[in-house]
């Protein structure tokens, strides 16, 4: 655990956004609840501590750059970007509603902060690669962190990108699967498991750590451990329970949940309580 | 006895002669990155064949081989276009649009990027046959938004095709055809984006043409002439934005037209004029000449354009038939 940052704060946060995911599903039932819940502290421990920003200067250039290729997970991902201050908690409300920027699937129309337009899935690794390629040539520190859903690991483009990364020694690209297990049908293994996951990215060049993706600290020390990696690009699997932090939910494996007022009721007292 | 062999070396993927081709593009696109230090250059492992050789000799920096993995390239061409670079990107036509529609679309088009998409091998213009044949491209490249589509008529024209996907702000089509020779002296009109340039004038038939099948054109209206029939003769390098005005002016001028492309007759240019000629409410005698809706082969370019009714033989019976 890096000493420049409180844990228990962290864990308030991560608290705070699955707040968020609950409060901004529950109205109209469109999102992922599951997903977002379990990869809150993917986002808070990149966000809130590992990344370099500035949410005033969104196109600041030597930034570290987050790339959610998996664009589903955005109730999540809004609830982030909305406490981290680059746009007002405000609009979260207007989640999924017609005309809203905050669309299910994320678009850059919202601001620069969506560092790309992804969703079709198996795209955003690229865009990250060429943005760290850029950043070598320009002489610039910056990192670059992909989230990838498992089950977009499947994408033929996803491995073309690994190969370019591990063959060009990318040491400032981290890549990061939120490994929930849960595909569109079902479990990963039911429809094409990944496994062996870790021996495949190792053989492709990257430095491979897997960890509890419900750990903040042990996140953080697998962001650390990447930064000190020279010469490869890294990759961590980050092992995420669906629904986490939420007793009711949590461990439930669906992609999409039926969330009705009650459950987001239960599921909102349990939360707050928690803070 | 022992008689000396011919000294054997590494082939390039299209030339087999001992004589290097011309790199106009190539040529150009160096010259352009020498003066603009954003100039990137990446291919997907066809490097002479589409002329970035000189790229990677010169500025090794700068340039990537992505390896055989388009869809990769142009994911990270929006990348380096998001931190500052103009990447152009390299394969044959076919690869790189049809393959990688939705890369286009996502990572390069509707952030408007300056990603710009360099094709060589357009339509039937190979030996290779199907596979690597792209007559469809223009077709869904032109309704991508955002998107630009320049087609040389000839090497003259390379430079021009640089300076033009420069000038346009955002994602580029360039349908590039290397020469099979040293072009002849030639001294190029002034290509412009959304301009059409007329290089032949007449007042009986307008041909609209674009890339190889212009000097056919140019041909097929020689020999119309010789029966009486004048042909004005436009050269539509900038497919889109296209040049509406001169569509409509040439129909009112010479009361007939034919459009001739080395693409399918649907969606390409043919289609282009048709829609604007339409919504001008201009009728008048009118064919599209270009591959009739089927799938080709492989073989010679001038035996291919032979074949698929798109040279000058073609092109006169075309124009003949609707006057």
């Amino acid at each position: 655990m890096r000493s420049d940052h409180n844990l228990k704060d962290l864990e308030d946060i991560a608290t705070k956004l699955r707040l968020h995911v609950v409060n901004m599903v529950a109205p109209s039932g469109q999102g992922y609840v599951q997903q977002g819940l379990g990869a809150a502290d993917i986002f808070t421990s990149l966000y809130f501590a590992e990344a370099k920003m500035d949410p005033k200067n969104p196109t600041w250039a030597d930034r570290d750059r987050i790339f959610l290729t998996t664009a589903h997970n955005t109730a999540i991902f809004y609830a982030t970007l909305g406490e981290r201050g680059f746009f007002d908690t405000e609009r979260l409300s207007t989640y999924v509603t017609d005309g809203s920027e905050l669309e299910i699937n994320s678009s850059e129309r919202l601001g620069p902060f969506v560092e790309a337009t992804c969703g079709s899935l198996g795209q955003g690794l690229s865009v990250a690669i060429g943005c760290a390629i850029a950043a070598k040539r320009q002489g610039r520190t910056s990192r670059f962190y992909v989230i990838i859903g498992d089950g977009e690991m499947q994408e033929g483009q996803v491995w073309e990108a690994a190969m370019l990364a591990g063959a060009k020694g990318l040491d400032n690209l981290c890549l990061i699967v939120d490994y929930n297990f849960v595909q569109s049908e079902g479990a990963m293994d039911k429809v094409m498991s990944l496994e062996p996951l870790m021996d495949k990215m190792a053989s492709f060049g990257f430095a491979c750590q897997e960890v509890d993706g419900n750990d903040i600290g042990t996140l953080l020390n697998a962001y650390d451990i990447a930064r000190q990696t020279k010469g490869k690009p890294s990759f961590i699997k980050a092992n995420t329970i669906m629904g986490k932090g939420v007793a009711s939910l949590e461990g439930l494996m669906f992609h999409q949940l039926r969330f009705p007022q009650e459950v987001a009721d239960s599921a909102r007292a349990e939360l707050e309580a928690q803070l | 006895m022992s008689k000396t062999l011919t000294q054997l070396e590494a082939a390039d993927f299209i030339n087999r002669s001992f004589t290097p081709l011309p790199r106009s593009y190539g040529d150009a696109l160096v010259e352009a990155a020498l003066q603009d230090d954003r100039i990137t250059a990446l291919c997907a492992d066809l490097v002479p064949p589409t002329e970035t050789d000189r790229f990677r000799d010169e500025l090794p920096d700068r340039f990537l081989n992505t390896g055989i993995a388009e869809a990769n390239m142009i994911g990270m061409a929006g990348g380096m276009a998001r931190s500052g670079e103009i990447p152009f990107c390299h394969s044959f036509c076919a690869f790189i649009t049809k393959r990688v529609l939705d890369q286009i679309t996502m990572q390069a088009a509707y952030p408007n990027l300056p990603v710009k998409i360099v094709g060589f091998l357009p339509g039937i213009a190979t030996i290779l046959g199907v596979s690597h044949q792209a007559i469809e491209d223009v077709a869904i490249m032109r309704a991508v938004p955002n998107m630009a589509i320049f087609e040389p008529s000839g090497p003259e024209y390379h430079a021009a095709m640089v300076e033009m996907a420069l000038a346009w702000d955002g994602p580029v089509y360039l349908r590039m055809k290397r020469p099979d020779t040293t072009p002849a002296a030639f001294t190029p009109q002034k290509l412009e984006i959304g301009k059409g340039v007329i290089r032949r004038e007449g007042s009986d038939i307008t041909i609209i043409s674009a890339g190889i099948c212009v000097s056919e054109a140019l041909i097929a209206a020689e020999a119309l002439a010789k029966d009486g029939i004048e042909a004005r003769v436009i050269d539509m390098a900038s497919l889109k934005p296209i040049d509406e005005k001169l569509i409509i002016d040439s129909a009112k001028k010479t009361g007939a037209m034919i459009t001739v492309e080395n693409h399918s007759i649907i969606g390409g240019l043919g289609s282009a004029v048709s829609e604007t000629l339409m919504e001008a409410g201009i009728g008048l005698p009118f064919k599209r000449v270009g591959i009739n809706d089927q799938f080709c082969e492989g073989g010679t370019t001038a035996y291919l354009m032979n074949k698929f009714g798109i040279d000058c033989e073609g092109i006169t019976a075309a124009a003949k038939s609707i006057l």
